[in-house]
């Protein structure tokens, strides 16, 4: 017993010890954000456009230094996890997908007009879960073609389904979150409005049954899907994203990208400050500047992205016509398992 | 002779390898078995009943079972003959034949995948050869069909078949083929009654590997047929990373271990029945 209780002391001692060992170690991140540092945890193909574009802006105007760590959204929320009570990044640019999983964790600080002014300005649907993160850019889905093999671009998400296209049709897997709008695109098909094909799929699932034929294959790995669009072996991608498909036609690969009729699904780039982070007020300026007019015009054009600011105008090759769906991602979270068990059973084979 | 034997220590050499494999490769086993059949906490044969109990599942198995059955079949077809061929070769052309099965081992799978994507394409050699030799009228689409599987996978496993066969092969005694070959027995019967039973422990193995690996390949069947085909080992990669169900994907992994481990145990029964199995 009393052996027992000698070792106390010694615990606490260590307990001090770990307290003032955290403390020195804290001490550099303290002294940096007195030097105006702000730590931005985004994915790793962000990393030029935002040294290249984002960081000489904000650094001019605020004074500031921008540290940016690429990687890939998943690993982000991870560093916000273990961090938690001591976050070192402030501001974190990650899917739609992986912000609602940081929201129920905890992890985000919502935006309000009061410290982000740009926000009333950006258009319906760009802020999510009251205000906890909001989108900057949207890279849009739509259908990419061979323009080699197909002289006349195809105009709605119903060509995918015409029985001359047998074995030529690449989807992707319900596992790839581009994926997942084919279930919504296939029940507006079916006549189910937007809405309701994101509530009730039943009608898409019963639809994308009958493109079977037509598949070449479903695939999970994007840059294969596109090298056999480029070599003429497929001759659509549906839908395919903006961000990868004009980025390769740039490039010289004879492939485009087309908008359907019936319009185009926005996917989900946003943007969030981080809870009990350092330098909150230069965290919300620097999203701020992000859904702002001037930034978002200049990183419209060279990602194949949407703004979301209203006052930004439709990048090249979208038609001020073109309707733009968005996706209720919430929805997506609560179904998605559902969902991946019902299309292995159904598009199997 | 005694069955016991007295204790060797060169066997002690062992301990870092065994010691290794428990940690790595035993302890995480354990768990996944352990989680396979614990359900809310509780031990229980729940998910397997409930596994069992879906038709799906019972098509995963058949593709399972048929695409590793038939990459093996493959393998074994080509690889008897190239593991006797190295047997008899000699100088260059052995080492020919050394470097042409063992260089691919090199080569990534995805390179290999992304490699068969042009041969076996509408426009690709395949398709050349067998219009421009009659046997086909028009080009016919072999890129994520079961037959493109299997061809790939074939590819990718083929020198785990001839390796174990062609290191027995080279240690049966040339002479007892010669003896056969003096009491009269003609070629074909000197390989069916000597060379065949003799490599039987080879061909074993060979199966042992290559049925294990095609069973449970994951990288080669989404490259190479995609999100179409499902097997237990993408059904249970799909588990844990996408579905986030972990009961689900320790008991399909579970389910891929049992199997294999039963198919290997099988044949090395069977290949003893027969008589050639030391």
């Amino acid at each position: 017993m009393d052996k027992l209780q000698s070792t106390r002391p010694g615990r606490r001692a260590v307990l001090r010890a770990g307290a003032g060992l955290v403390t020195l170690l804290a001490a550099p991140a303290v002294a940096r954000g007195q030097a105006k540092e702000l730590v931005v945890g985004g994915a790793a193909g962000h990393k030029p456009w935002v040294e290249a574009t984002v960081a000489p802006l904000f650094e001019k105007k605020y004074g500031a230094k921008i540290i940016f760590e690429g990687t890939r959204s998943l690993v982000n929320l991870e560093k916000m996890q273990k961090n938690k009570g001591k976050q070192y990044m402030s501001v974190v640019q990650m899917d739609d997908p992986v912000m609602i999983l940081a929201v129920k964790e905890g992890l985000l600080e919502p935006l309000t007009a009061a410290k982000a002014s740009n926000l009333p300005d950006l258009l319906p649907g760009s802020t999510h879960m009251d205000g906890m993160w909001a989108n900057y850019l949207q890279p849009w889905l739509g259908v990419a073609y061979n323009s080699k093999v197909m002289k006349t671009p195809p105009t709605s998400w119903a060509d995918i389904f015409d029985a001359k296209y047998k074995g030529r049709i690449i989807i992707p897997s319900l596992q790839n979150t581009e994926g997942l709008p084919n279930l919504f695109a296939a029940g507006m098909l079916a006549g189910v409005s937007v809405a309701d094909a994101q509530k009730d799929t039943d009608a898409g699932f019963k639809k994308l049954a009958t493109l079977k034929p037509n598949l070449l294959t479903i695939y999970t790995q994007q840059p294969q899907a596109f090298n056999l669009l480029e070599q003429g072996e497929a001759y659509m991608i549906a839908p395919a994203m903006s961000s990868y498909a004009l980025e390769r036609k740039a490039a010289g690969a004879p492939i485009d990208l087309a908008a359907p009729k019936e319009g185009v699904f926005a996917m989900p780039s946003g943007i969030a400050v981080i809870k009990d982070s350092p330098n909150q007020e230069l965290a919300f300026a620097y999203v701020n500047e992000m859904l702002g007019v001037e930034l978002q015009s200049k990183l419209a054009g060279p990602t194949f992205s949407l703004a979301t600011n209203k006052v930004v105008p439709r990048p090249a090759g979208l038609s001020t016509d073109v309707r733009i769906h968005q996706i209720d991602w919430a929805n997506v979270a609560a179904k998605r398992t559902e969902w991946v068990t019902r299309w292995d059973r159904e598009m199997a084979r | 002779m005694s069955t016991l034997r007295r204790f060797d220590p060169v066997l002690l050499l062992a301990v870092p390898a065994v010691a290794y494999l428990a940690l790595i490769y035993g302890a995480p086993l354990l768990m996944l078995l352990g989680r396979s059949v614990l359900s809310d906490g509780t031990p229980s044969l729940a998910p397997f009943i409930g596994f069992f109990g879906d038709a799906f599942n019972w098509a995963v198995i058949g593709n399972t079972l048929r695409i590793a059955l038939l990459v093996t079949l493959v393998c074994l077809v080509i690889g008897y003959p190239t593991a006797l061929a190295l047997t008899r070769a000699r100088g260059a052309v052995q080492i020919l034949i050394l470097i042409a099965i063992i260089l691919p081992l090199s080569v990534g799978v995805v390179v290999k995948a992304f490699a068969w994507q042009i041969v076996l394409r509408r426009d690709g050699v395949v398709s050349q050869f067998m219009i421009g030799t009659g046997l086909w009228d028009e080009p016919q689409r072999l890129l994520f069909t079961e037959a493109g599987l299997v061809i790939g996978a074939a590819n990718v496993f083929v020198p785990f078949m001839i390796l174990p066969i062609y290191s027995v092969l080279k240690l049966i005694d040339p002479r007892l083929g010669e003896a056969a070959a003096t009491l009269g027995a003609s070629p074909v019967r000197r390989f069916f009654t000597v060379a065949l039973p003799l490599s039987l422990p080879g061909i074993v193995t060979g199966i042992a590997f290559v049925f294990s690996m095609a069973a449970s390949m994951y990288v080669i069947p989404s490259l190479l047929i995609g999100d179409r085909f499902q097997t237990l080992a993408t059904l249970t990669g799909r588990s844990f990373l996408f579905m986030r169900n972990e009961q689900l994907g320790s008991t399909t992994a579970v389910v891929l271990l049992v199997l294999t481990v039963a198919i290997v145990m099988l044949s090395a029964t069977l290949s003893k029945r027969l008589g050639g199995g030391t």
